[in-house]
């Protein structure tokens, strides 16, 4: 059934916002958004499947892309922090805080 | 049936993956057990009959950004005393496992509302390359040339941010 697949994709994306939630490990929360973008192109393809067209393939193509390019610009931003700080506890990092 | 056996398998395996990815202390090892939910991902595209989002999914998630992030994280060459001490990360899951429990039923709720669809294997090169590529090139042209200049600007942008200070001054 093509409900699983949706129900899977909602179980992916709560554990990637629990883990954006509950970890300070700088890496971990990066990580935590890569899985929630995963879970929503496991739900466009599967969307796609339902209505049998695959504009659903190519929005997972985008999203691919986002993700690249995400990742490049957070992790030049994670050595810039270790670089300052070196740590990468996300409570260190508050600088702008009032 | 055969696919809904791969199906279970692949479901489990990436849900381990990625609860590996929320409780392992070292970045590392949650790194490595979200790779195996990457690759069980894959193999759900596949059975989902999206053969270039399963190709892409081996080559550009599991492949590049993966080893991108695994690379940055030996980089930095962390020890165990790096790492934030989480005493209370058990506490933390749980909590925010509640807060999140009913954003999740609202979708359930959601997902059984739509009409049932079968999943069987469709052919007719259906998430074939050249489909998916005309499909790309005709209607959604103008997404894929923004794609292509912020891919760019984050390219401008990760060198900037990483590069030598002393460059730019």
């Amino acid at each position: 059934m093509i409900h699983n697949y949706l129900f899977l994709s909602i179980i992916l994306f709560c554990l990637g916002i629990v883990g954006v939630i509950s970890r300070r490990n700088v890496f971990t929360v990066f990580m935590s958004i890569e899985l929630m973008l995963n879970a929503a192109n496991l739900a466009f393809v599967a969307f796609s499947r339902i209505h049998q067209s695959m504009d659903g393939h190519v929005l997972a193509m985008m999203v691919m892309a986002v993700a690249a390019a995400e990742a490049a610009l957070a992790l030049a931003v994670v050595i810039l922090l270790h670089k300052h700080k070196s740590k990468l506890d996300t409570n260190v990092f508050s600088l702008l805080k009032g | 049936m055969f696919a809904d056996g791969l199906f279970l398998v692949f479901a489990v395996l990436a849900v381990l993956g990625a609860a590996g990815l929320i409780l392992f202390r070292h970045p590392m090892n949650g790194a490595m057990s979200f790779v195996v939910t990457l690759i069980a991902l894959a193999g759900l595209y596949a059975l989902l009959s999206a053969k270039l989002i399963f190709a892409l999914q081996l080559i550009v998630y599991a492949g590049a950004i993966m080893s991108l992030i695994v690379f940055i994280i030996m980089f930095l060459n962390i020890q165990p005393s790096d790492l934030p001490k989480e005493e209370t990360k058990l506490l933390y899951i749980i909590g925010s496992m509640i807060a999140v429990f009913p954003i999740g039923m609202f979708l359930v709720k959601i997902v059984k509302s739509l009409p049932k669809s079968s999943t069987e294997i469709i052919g007719n090169n259906f998430g074939g390359v050249k489909q998916v590529g005309l499909l790309l090139f005709k209607d959604w042209l103008v997404p894929f040339e923004i794609v292509s200049i912020l891919l760019l600007v984050s390219l401008i942008g990760a060198v900037i941010l990483a590069g030598k200070r002393e460059a730019v001054k």
